[in-house]
């Protein structure tokens, strides 16, 4: 069962990969997208909202529009609608996840899950990038999650290597000394 | 030899019966003496002049008076202790008849019978030996039995002792393991639930520690401390 389910993962994100170089807007489709699975792996309702079976796929599909439709571009709003219609609700943040890596590795690239606090401008991307790439002696991609219950800092997931700078890590530090 | 004793028996009957009548019949048919007459008138004589008497006693009276003798010399009467002859000879004669059967068939079986009782009775008095001897070796058979009995009372009192005393000292060595080990389990108790206590109270410092380290934290991360946050991680991370 995991292993079909992971089948249908990996060919999902490779149909996802297709259309995005199709569509062109890679970057763009690949970001929202990347932090439209993370909001919905952070929200229990939303996530059981989307993978309701006994919901009729247009009202889930319209649940996704109305989080992205004028947020997003149009590609990543119909890629995600697509999902969620397809009953694929459940799978979506792996697929999406899969996708993102697909993605960066067609550039040779490894990607960076980050969370923090506040938004990241383009130079610090860059040098978070470049950071991370000296650190693990890879090239990364950044992909920038707003998680407030970092509370400041950064936490940063490459595969199975987390770099955890933030207070939140700090302050339950702190309570293991307690 | 029961027939033979009842022959015996009535044999003697007989000749008591018989015997004892005949001299009675034959002093019976013996002529009574004449009494002795006492009448002045002579007696009668014979045609010769000489008188004729009719016994022997009325003549030797007749004699005894003509030699000057008195009447009552005449008129003695037998005497009361010695018995006719006649009679001895008869009671001699019923004596012997009675004598011969008894010694021939009576003695023999007198002595049959005293033979036989003697025997039963020996036969009794060794019997009551034997049970007296056997009662008496029963006896000490008894004795020795209750005597067993007794030690082997006592030896199964002696052993019965001896288990109590071992459970008793066994059940006083359990008692006193088992509250060691229940005081000792206690003391762990106690222990794990003061060290319990102190993981909660320093779990419960700490997460009020945080709570509050939080609420400082997000009273003072500004947006330019979260700004230098990222900078330090950053550069941090670089300089790996």
């Amino acid at each position: 069962m995991a292993t079909e389910t992971g089948s249908k993962v990996e060919a999902y994100a490779r149909a996802l990969v297709l259309i995005v170089q199709t569509e062109g807007h890679a970057d763009e489709v690949e970001d929202e997208l990347f932090r439209f699975a993370r909001a919905v792996e952070g929200n229990d309702d939303l996530r059981m909202a989307l993978s309701d079976q006994s919901l009729p796929a247009e009202r889930r599909m319209a649940i996704v529009e109305d989080i992205l439709g004028a947020k997003a571009l149009y590609t990543s709003t119909a890629i995600a609608s697509f999902l969620v219609g397809a009953g694929r609700g459940r799978e979506l943040p792996a697929i999406i996840t899969r996708f993102v890596e697909m993605i960066a590795e067609t550039r040779e690239h490894v990607v960076a899950e980050v969370r923090s606090a506040i938004s990241l401008d383009d130079q610090q991307r860059e040098r978070l990038a470049v950071a991370l790439s000296t650190a693990t002696g890879k090239q990364v991609e950044v992909r920038v999650v707003i998680d407030e219950s970092v509370m400041g800092g950064i936490l940063a997931t490459i595969g199975e290597t987390v770099i955890d700078g933030t207070i939140r890590h700090r302050l339950e530090k702190f309570k293991e000394l307690l | 030899m029961r027939v033979r004793t009842w022959l015996a028996g009535a044999g003697v009957v007989a000749v008591v019966l018989f015997g004892v009548a005949a001299p009675a019949f034959a002093q019976e048919d013996e002529e009574a003496p004449e009494p002795v007459t006492t009448s002045e008138e002579p007696e009668s004589t014979s045609a010769e002049g000489e008188h004729e008497f009719s016994s022997k006693e009325a003549e030797h009276c007749a004699e005894l008076l003509e030699e000057g003798g008195k009447i009552d010399d005449c008129q003695q009467s037998p005497n009361p202790i010695v018995p006719a002859v006649n009679e001895m000879i008869w009671g001699t004669l019923a004596f012997l008849v009675l004598l011969i059967p008894m010694w021939k068939w009576g003695v023999p079986a007198v002595k049959n019978m005293m033979a036989l009782r003697e025997e039963r009775i020996r036969t009794d008095l060794e019997r009551a030996e034997e049970a007296r001897t056997e009662g008496e070796a029963a006896l000490e058979q008894y004795r020795a039995q209750i005597g067993d009995a007794r030690s082997e009372a006592g030896r199964i009192i002696d052993e019965g002792r001896q288990s109590a005393d071992e459970v008793r000292r066994e059940l006083i060595a359990r008692a006193e393991a088992d509250a060691a080990e229940i005081r000792e389990r206690a003391a762990q108790d106690v222990t794990l639930a003061t060290e319990r206590a102190m993981a909660e109270l320093r779990s419960r410092v700490g997460e009020l520690s945080i709570e509050l380290a939080e609420k400082i934290v997000e009273r003072n991360l500004d947006r330019d401390t979260q700004m230098a946050l990222v900078e330090s991680y950053i550069n941090q991370v670089g300089a790996r």
